[in-house]
């Protein structure tokens, strides 16, 4: 469903990230773990088709990003690190607005709004002006816009960022549900190893621009803690930094 | 087609919904509804001075066409110059600075639907902006017999200059995150095309002075204001309007990028 073949990404002479592949097949549910600024953002914005990457392929739901960009945006759900929300706007409005931008009939439109709100749990608050929601409510707006369309696949960057630890129980929940649902793809990125533990089933793991490790949780937890593993990983990484940047001194 | 009306639509209801367009009209209504008034008891003092004096042959020349309606035109013209960078300065500025820019670039809405659609619900309000100045100008209608015409060419104009300053502002709202500084460069680049003519005149060469007087917005919009529709006038308005379209979709398709 979701496809990076050898994904590089710079931003003048910084590398944001390098040579990131994987295969993501239709219904899992994968984290995209990394220390902040390892990476993440860059590679979901190259998934949705935001930024262009500087070298390397993506395709998301059969389609080519750089070939086809307009049907893969189609069946992707997005939910960036803040919720691109419009603060004047009503909730039900601002929904039927992501939809028709996503290519939804007229007459689908209130129905597709109905089930987003009930998805999310925002039936009470669809006369509501967005400005005037809580943080937790705002987050689950966010969500439902990522979900009005119907999208074969939600990319969610960092869904629980910010959230009081009930807000976050109750998006996770909402996640698991929204995943299960209809067999939904889903890719969430987050710095919480909690958070892959409790909603993913599979781990992939970034840091310092590189994929270090894409694994099965199953089988992550027979070689430790995932805290281990984690750490483990992400001081490999910086070890491989550090002798690079060496390396580069020496040569210099 | 859908999307690009999805955008317009979204633009104007939160210009609606926000104080923003009511207060800017409201406040360009006011000033120029008083100099269009003030400026029609000046012609009838004048006028009536005129006559108590006996000098009819100067009545031939005294009208109300020119003096009256040409002259409130003009002012409203430079009324434009400020009330149109402040009514498009959200635009794109206000996008990027809440991130739903993030949502436009990443649905399947293509840059120029992005642009065309923020366009569509400026001109839309710019529209109801000529309607409204039209509706003080029909009062004359009731009361005397300007030229029909003639005002309807000048109120055209004014549209089609407002329409060029509402292109350039779009463009100018797509380089930044602030909406101050894209209401300000707004501001600053329609009172300079409006004072380039003036450059011009004190050019020596030839050909900048033509180069400089063929930019300039005012060289335009004059004849068209005192009634004159001229093809190279509507060109030039055409020819802004494309130009800065392209600019603003070329910036939008460059935020992708970063």
């Amino acid at each position: 469903m979701i496809e990076a073949q050898g994904l590089t990404k710079r931003y003048g002479g910084l590398t944001a990230i390098a040579d990131v592949s994987f295969k993501i097949a239709k219904g899992e549910v994968v984290g995209f773990l990394g220390p902040n600024g390892a990476g993440k953002t860059t590679t979901m914005r190259i998934l949705t088709g935001y930024l262009p990457p500087s070298s390397g392929s993506a395709s998301v739901g059969g389609f080519d990003l750089a070939k086809d960009g307009r049907s893969a945006k189609r069946v992707t759900g997005y939910l960036p690190e803040s919720p691109p929300l419009y603060p004047e706007m009503l909730v039900r409005e601002y929904l039927a607005y992501v939809a028709a931008l996503h290519d939804v009939l007229r007459r689908q439109r209130p129905e597709k709004v109905a089930r987003a709100l009930a998805a999310c749990g925002l039936e009470k608050m669809e006369g509501r002006v967005v400005r005037t929601l809580s943080k937790g409510f705002r987050q689950r707006v966010g969500l439902a816009q990522a979900i009005v369309h119907d999208p074969a696949v939600m990319i969610l960057d960092e869904p629980t960022a910010g959230l009081d630890p009930i807000q976050i129980s109750e998006i996770r929940e909402l996640i698991r549900r929204l995943a299960a649902e209809e067999g939904r793809t889903v890719i969430l990125s987050t710095h919480i190893l909690a958070e892959v533990e409790a909603i993913c089933q599979r781990v992939l793991l970034i840091a310092y621009g590189r994929l270090r490790l894409d694994e099965r949780l199953d089988d992550l937890r027979q070689q430790g803690s995932l805290e281990q593993v984690f750490l483990r990983e992400v001081q490999a990484a910086a070890d491989v930094q550090g002798k690079a940047a060496v390396q580069v001194e020496a040569e210099l | 087609m859908n999307r690009l009306l999805a955008i317009a639509g979204r633009e104007l209801r939160s210009m609606f919904v926000t104080p923003d367009a009511y207060v800017l009209i409201g406040v360009y209504m006011l000033f120029a509804g008083f100099i269009f008034f003030a400026s029609l008891g000046i012609f009838l003092v004048q006028l009536q001075q005129i006559q108590a004096l006996g000098m009819m042959q100067l009545l031939d020349q005294w009208n109300l066409q020119d003096i009256v309606i040409g002259q409130s035109f003009s002012t409203f013209a430079l009324f434009m110059c400020f009330l149109v960078p402040l009514l498009s300065m959200r635009g794109f500025a206000a996008e990027r600075a809440n991130g739903s820019i993030e949502l436009l670039l990443t649905s399947p809405a293509s840059s120029s639907e992005i642009v065309l659609g923020k366009f569509l619900a400026i001109a839309a309000l710019l529209l109801v902006v000529g309607l409204l100045t039209g509706s003080f100008v029909a009062l004359l209608f009731l009361y005397g017999d300007p030229e029909l015409l003639q005002t309807l060419a000048g109120l055209q104009t004014l549209f089609l200059y407002s329409l060029a300053l509402a292109a350039m502002c779009c463009f100018i709202s797509a380089l930044t995150r602030s909406q101050i500084v894209a209401g300000f460069v707004g501001i600053a680049a329609a009172l300079l095309l409006l004072i380039l003519p003036v450059a011009a005149d004190s050019s020596q060469s030839d050909s900048l002075k033509e180069v400089l007087r063929w930019l300039g917005s005012s060289s335009h919009f004059d004849p068209g204001l005192k009634g004159e529709i001229r093809s190279e006038d509507l060109a030039y308005f055409g020819i802004v309007i494309a130009v800065f379209l392209s600019l603003a979709r070329a910036a939008v398709d460059s935020l992708r990028w970063r």
